[in-house]
């Protein structure tokens, strides 16, 4: 049950990440979601075996790592989790595709091991991608930038509590497994038949406490229908980290390096 | 069962996504309708949050010593109705996949089809909710989660070897894939839909209003459904067309799912990529080194690759330790 304060410190670490003042913090948000699309569209669109291609890539997330000031080793370790899905199915070429690629030294390296190296890297660059713009993008400016973009309000409102009320529930969540724990004695798990009442009490907390933070809000001048703040003016910073990823990534994709 | 931006081919991703964008207006839509939404919006979010806290809480299988936890699709429409429940499935699979490094940024599209608009925008309102229609208790509430349930992720989880299959990154013949996921899932199924059907009898126990107001005001008027439905088909077509032809300039994609089938290797004759592989013979700096004596060798030159590699690894580490080590330098001489 620990995972549950895990959990949360992670949704927490990477929200103070994204407090600091750096030149990547300080870049519109706009622009950085479009940068980190464009390389994962870029990075996904390489074959299967073009592994030695890709590796140019990783550019991107060292580099990205050292200016915004993030540490290393979190965003790592948050990359393992997305691994075990992609190494199933990488695991999965291994087998199918046994024609040898080729050999160093007498080792013969096959096409299926190329395939799964392929998608490993694949997998760190997008999820890295992924990371470092939450990492060096506040929340409130990725919900800001997807009102300008014109997503609905009313999912733009739902995204946002839903983030909110994550922290809050997790805490719940962990208060209440922790009593059950102490109610049970050594047990580790929930019993499944407890499974029912133990989500329905969290469901019926959770809408309450949503009633009343709501109702207290409108009490103050909340309104859902809140206005996207001003534009923020391109600087020529933006326009330069834009281009300082795009073209980078598109010109690799065209052109073999080695 | 989420899906990874690694195994998916852009023309599958982007299309998807395109879906999924439009189904998010759809929802929004369709949920702005509603009167109270200004009310039911925190309820929403928080509806989101209590599958993704609910996630994280495990429970021991009776009989195998295992632990599972729930995913939430049948349990949120069960709770909201379908709508509001795809976009709290929304929210929580951006929030899972940025913050949690749980799935792809081009893979939203993916996942969120198969874990949205599938249990809430089609099995919720196709199976679940004519199956409570009469006689709404907890037996039939019980028998709907678990059948919903069931169909909601099997249907996923097919959808998940389709996708992937059309990307053509893994080798897993889709027969073997198929063949795979799908028990595993009917397993999982079953053990989720017994819990969220325990979870919504609960709360019917509790608060009857909660269920029954969520199958009620949901029938499907005041939004027109042809209009985004045709902008929904124009926009797949435009950009799946869009990105196939890019897609066909590389061995990968459509164009392996069709070598499979036809077994032969179609010749990429476009002139895009004989541009591409022009300026590519041009410029290529470790050009004859290949040992391979296959010249139709997708690997091609593996010394130079793997030196070329190993080089530019190696230079993208220093260059990102170096720029740390710049700035923790600057930052001591400014505290100094």
């Amino acid at each position: 049950m620990s995972s549950i304060t895990a959990k949360a410190g992670e949704l927490r670490a990477l929200e103070t990440l994204s407090g600091k003042n750096t030149a990547i913090h300080r870049l519109a948000p706009g622009v950085k979601i479009a940068a980190t699309l464009a390389f994962i569209v870029v990075c996904a669109s390489f074959g299967r075996y073009e592994f030695f291609r890709l590796v140019p890539y990783l550019f991107f997330p060292f580099i990205m790592m050292a200016l915004a000031e993030l540490p290393y080793r979190l965003l790592l370790t948050r990359t393992l989790i997305a691994l075990p899905f992609c190494l199933f199915a990488g695991l999965a070429n291994v087998f199918y595709d046994r024609a040898a690629a080729f050999s160093v030294y007498g080792i013969a390296v096959s096409f299926g091991t190329l395939s799964l190296l392929t998608i490993l890297l694949k997998t760190y660059l997008c999820v890295m991608a992924a990371l470092l713009l939450a990492a060096t993008t506040p929340f409130v400016e990725i919900t800001a930038s997807l009102r300008r973009a014109h997503l609905p309000t009313a999912f733009v409102m739902i995204f946002e509590t839903t983030y909110r009320y994550t922290g809050v529930l997790l805490e719940e969540v962990h208060s209440m497994t922790t009593a059950y724990r102490l109610r049970s004695g050594t047990k580790k798990a929930l019993d499944m038949r407890h499974m029912g009442s133990f989500l329905g009490q969290l469901v019926l907390r959770g809408f309450d406490r949503a009633e009343r933070v709501h109702a207290a809000q409108r009490c103050r001048g909340y309104s859902l229908r809140r206005i996207p703040p001003p534009r923020r003016k391109l600087r020529l910073s933006d326009a330069a980290y834009l281009a300082a990823v795009c073209i980078p990534a598109a010109l690799l994709r065209f052109v073999a390096l080695y | 069962m989420h899906m990874a931006d690694a195994l998916l081919s852009p023309a599958v991703g982007i299309a998807m996504d395109a879906v999924a964008v439009a189904a998010i207006g759809y929802s929004a839509a369709k949920v702005k309708k509603d009167e109270l939404s200004d009310k039911k919006i925190p309820l929403i979010g928080v509806a989101g949050a209590m599958v993704f806290a609910g996630q994280m809480i495990n429970f021991t299988i009776p009989g195998t010593g295992s632990s599972g936890h729930i995913g939430g699709g049948i349990l949120l429409a069960g709770l909201l109705g379908g709508f509001p429940a795809f976009l709290a499935i929304t929210a929580v699979l951006i929030i899972q996949c940025l913050f949690f490094a749980d799935g792809g940024l081009l893979a939203l599209g993916c996942n969120i089809f198969n874990m949205g608009v599938i249990p809430c925008l089609l099995v919720y309102p196709l199976l679940f909710k004519p199956l409570i229609s009469k006689n709404l208790g907890a037996k039939r509430l019980s028998i709907a989660s678990i059948i919903a349930v069931i169909v909601g992720l099997e249907v996923g989880a097919f959808a998940v070897v389709l996708e992937t299959t059309a990307s053509g990154i893994t080798e897993l013949p889709f027969g073997t894939f198929s063949g795979l996921m799908l028990p595993i899932h009917l397993a999982i199924g079953s053990i989720e839909g017994v819990v969220t059907a325990g979870v919504l009898c609960f709360v019917y126990k509790m608060r009857p209003e909660i269920i029954s107001s969520a199958t009620g005001g949901q029938r499907l008027t005041g939004v027109p459904v042809k209009k985004p439905l045709i902008a929904l088909v124009c926009l797949t077509l435009v950009v799946g067309g869009a990105l196939s032809i890019f897609a066909s300039s590389n061995p990968d994609g459509l164009e392996w799912a069709m070598g499979k089938t036809s077994a032969e290797e179609l010749e990429a004759d476009n002139a895009v990529a004989n541009g591409a592989a022009a300026v590519q013979d041009s410029t290529a700096f470790l050009p004859d080194y290949a040992l391979a004596s296959d010249p139709e060798n997708p690997v091609g030159t593996t010394v130079s690759g793997l030196v070329g590699a190993g080089i530019t690894f190696a230079l993208a580490a220093a260059a990102g330790l170096g720029i740390s080590a710049v700035k923790k330098r600057k930052k001591a001489s400014v505290s100094a």
